[in-house]
């Protein structure tokens, strides 16, 4: 499982990179890095990956303008979100909601719980 | 006192009257015969002195005496004496024996004085008062003889007929007039009986209505009240006194309290209006008269709406009646614009009430929130920003270790790694919350310095050990410049590792890759320097104002995206504040950074704190 997917993992945290990087490419999916989330944006539009892991708080573009700025491409071809947040506020929940194909989750995190959430979204997408 | 007695003593007031009428009239009577005696003493004087002496002591000598002698009962004739010129006695008529009792000077005044003499004196023969007539008798010029004359007075008879029927005349018209007097008597105490009542009734004795019935009015009655009511009022007037006397002490008192509650209300930094139930009012603080631009004389006794020009609160105010009263946490939060203008005021209303819970007034506070609002805002910020740095952390720790557990990581290396990754979070969770500690022992001022003697060496190793670790990681060299000879420090140990690792590690994680950092010690004028350089990223002009700011955290994104919690230059600073030494920065953006700490060389005294 996992083959020909592109997950690409936006954060500012090095350590948190790392972690989520070695869980995926366990399960055999190509992984992709950006440190912030300009970079996040545009990797999304050169590598277009099937799944994005990002964070909230981070320099330069933080994680909800990410994925504004990023909700319109899912029309064309839809990916899978995940917005990692040290709190899940009621404000996260109202503009994730309005966002396609995105989830919330809370910091500290399981990294099997963000590879089953993952893997569900593909195995759904698939059949 | 009975009706009778009032009887009994208007009959002895009569016997009285009487009395005195009767003794009047005798004494009447008695002046009227005495001036008789006069006029009939020197008209028989007279008369006797028209004969000759020589017909006293002749033939009509005997005729005379008999005369004379019928005077002596009819017209009270006492004496009569006839003396000639040489003074010698030749008639002596005295039937009384009365001649040896006339006192000498009469006797004197009676032979030598020329004319007729009048002399009254006393003697103690039952006769009484003697009125006493001289006249010389003159023959051819010459005094012949000198004659007396002895008068007196008669006794006056009280009942004479004639006296008897004015008497009986007096007593019937006294005796008429006796019931007149006492009916009339009765009627003029009945209002002073009255009076009497009512002056008990003041005195504060209640006079029961069977009381006042059975007694008749009577000046003794009245007295009597007058004494008792007199007695009972200077009581009250006594009473009152004291009563009065504590009122002004009382009223001393309030008025003092009042002052002081003035003052107190004046003190305090809230703005405080009270009302009456009728909304208008009775006190404003010198706060509340501030923020209405009014002094007190404006705005005592007047309605509430007139004085406060201020929509928001005054319908706050409307809106809160009827609402349960219990309910007086309610508040809104408003501003006054023209006199605190970006300032924000909390307005609260509470009720005055009495003891039976009754309502007496209102009270509507108004206090500035500004700071309070900021304060709060700054511990939210505190609040997220501090579980934001605990969590960061935490979710390496988790996410590493569960990695470990489920047997993600098989490579030896890359476990190394993970392990590694584990303990120094676990350090830096630590380090964060001693530092939290640390903080807010220092807010609290109950941070205490455990001074002892440190060896620099020692301390300088233990602090670059510290640092070692993500110095390797990114390949920054420490660079040490240390003196020949180490000056030892008098501090705490502890405190000043978390200092100085502050600064260091500060140092490496804004410095970029293969760059150097330079530490060096000296010492001069008795001052030990710890200098710490780097060729980092610098900081930029605006941030160096705040860089020893609790949370405070640059924008610069080198900064930014470096994990940290904005404590570790404050409590830096605060640490080298307590050692008496002080901290220095300098930078140029894209050169490098230079922390100069000071700390004051002092000789180590075993005990000393």
């Amino acid at each position: 499982m996992g083959n020909n997917k592109k997950i690409l993992v936006i954060d500012d945290d090095a350590q948190i990179r790392r972690v989520v990087e070695l869980k995926l490419k366990n399960r055999g999916y190509e992984v992709l890095m950006a440190m912030n989330g300009q970079e996040g944006v545009s990797l999304i539009k050169s590598q277009q990956p099937d799944a994005v892991v990002t964070d909230i708080v981070m320099p330069k573009l933080d994680g909800q303008t990410l994925c504004k700025q990023t909700n319109p491409l899912k029309k064309q071809r839809p990916f899978l979100t995940i917005v990692m947040t040290n709190r899940i506020s009621p404000d996260d929940r109202n503009w994730v909601k309005d966002m396609q194909d995105t989830e919330l989750m809370e910091k500290p995190f399981s990294p099997t719980r963000l590879l089953g959430c993952i893997d569900e979204y593909f195995r759904r997408s698939e059949s | 006192m009975k009706v009778q007695r009032i009887g009994v003593l208007l009959i002895v007031l009569c016997l009285i009257s009487i009395s005195i009428v009767s003794t009047t009239l005798i004494r009447y009577e008695e002046r009227k015969r005495a001036r008789d005696m006069v006029d009939k003493g020197r008209y028989l004087v007279s008369l006797i002195a028209l004969h000759s002496i020589k017909d006293f002591q002749g033939e009509k000598r005997s005729f005379f005496l008999r005369t004379l002698h019928d005077y002596i009962s009819s017209e009270g004739l006492a004496y009569c004496l006839m003396h000639d010129h040489a003074g010698e006695l030749f008639v002596s008529l005295d039937p009384y024996g009365l001649v040896s009792d006339i006192p000498q000077d009469v006797q004197l005044r009676s032979l030598h004085m020329t004319g007729l003499t009048h002399q009254t004196f006393h003697t103690n023969h039952p006769e009484g008062t003697i009125y006493e007539f001289a006249k010389s008798v003159f023959e051819d010029g010459q005094q012949a003889g000198i004659i007396r004359l002895g008068l007196r007075l008669l006794p006056v008879s009280l009942f004479s007929m004639e006296r008897i029927g004015l008497l009986a005349t007096i007593a019937f018209f006294i005796f008429a007039m006796v019931p007149f007097v006492f009916f009339g008597v009765k009627l003029a105490l009945r209002p002073l009986k009255k009076l009497g009542l009512k002056i008990e009734n003041m005195a504060g004795k209640p006079a029961s209505a069977k009381e006042g019935k059975k007694k008749a009015p009577a000046v003794d009655d009245l007295i009597i009240s007058l004494d008792r009511s007199l007695g009972l009022l200077r009581k009250k007037y006594k009473e009152l006194e004291t009563a009065n006397i504590a009122l002004e002490a009382k009223k001393g008192v309030v008025c003092y309290e009042k002052k002081q509650i003035t003052q107190i209300l004046d003190a305090v930094q809230y703005g405080i209006t009270i009302t009456d139930t009728q909304e208008n009012v009775t006190h404003m603080n010198a706060h509340m008269l501030n923020l209405v631009n009014k002094e007190l004389g404006d705005v005592v006794n007047r309605p509430l709406s007139e004085v406060l020009d201020h929509e928001a609160i005054l319908t706050f105010v409307a809106q809160q009646e009827g609402v349960n009263q219990a309910a007086t946490q309610r508040h809104i939060e408003t501003t006054f614009p023209a006199v605190a203008p970006g300032e924000t005021f909390q307005v609260a209303l509470s009720y005055l009430s009495d003891k039976d819970g009754s309502i007496t007034g209102k009270v509507i506070s108004v206090k500035n929130v500004t700071t309070q609002k900021s304060v709060d805002k700054a511990k939210h910020e505190f609040v997220a920003h501090v579980a934001h740095e605990l969590r960061a952390p935490l979710t390496t720790i988790k996410s590493y270790n569960e990695m470990l557990m489920d047997g993600e990581i098989r490579d030896l290396e890359t476990q190394k790694e993970f392990y590694n990754t584990i303990n120094q979070e676990t350090d830096r969770l630590a380090r964060l919350i001693e530092n939290l500690l640390n903080m807010s022992k220092i807010e609290m001022g109950s941070l205490t310095i455990d001074r002892g003697l440190i060896k620099t060496d020692a301390f300088v190793k233990d602090c670059v050990a510290a640092i070692e670790a993500p110095a390797q990681k990114k390949h920054i060299a420490v660079e040490k410049k240390l003196p020949d000879k180490w000056p030892s420090l008098v501090g705490d140990k502890e405190l000043l590792e978390v200092a100085m690792i502050n600064v260091l590690g500060n140092a490496v994680k804004y410095s970029p890759d293969d760059s150097t950092i330079t530490l060096s010690l000296r010492e001069a004028d008795h001052t030990i320097i710890f200098d710490v350089m780097d060729q980092g990223y610098g900081i930029s002009e605006e941030d160096l104002n705040h860089i020893f700011d609790s949370f405070y955290r640059s924008s610069d994104p080198h900064i930014s995206e470096q994990t940290g919690s904005g404590l570790g230059l404050a409590m830096t600073s605060e640490i080298i504040r307590l050692h008496s030494g002080h901290i220095e920065v300098q930078s140029t953006p894209g050169q490098g950074t230079h922390f100069s700490i000071r700390l004051p060389r002092e000789d180590y005294q075993l005990g000393k704190q």
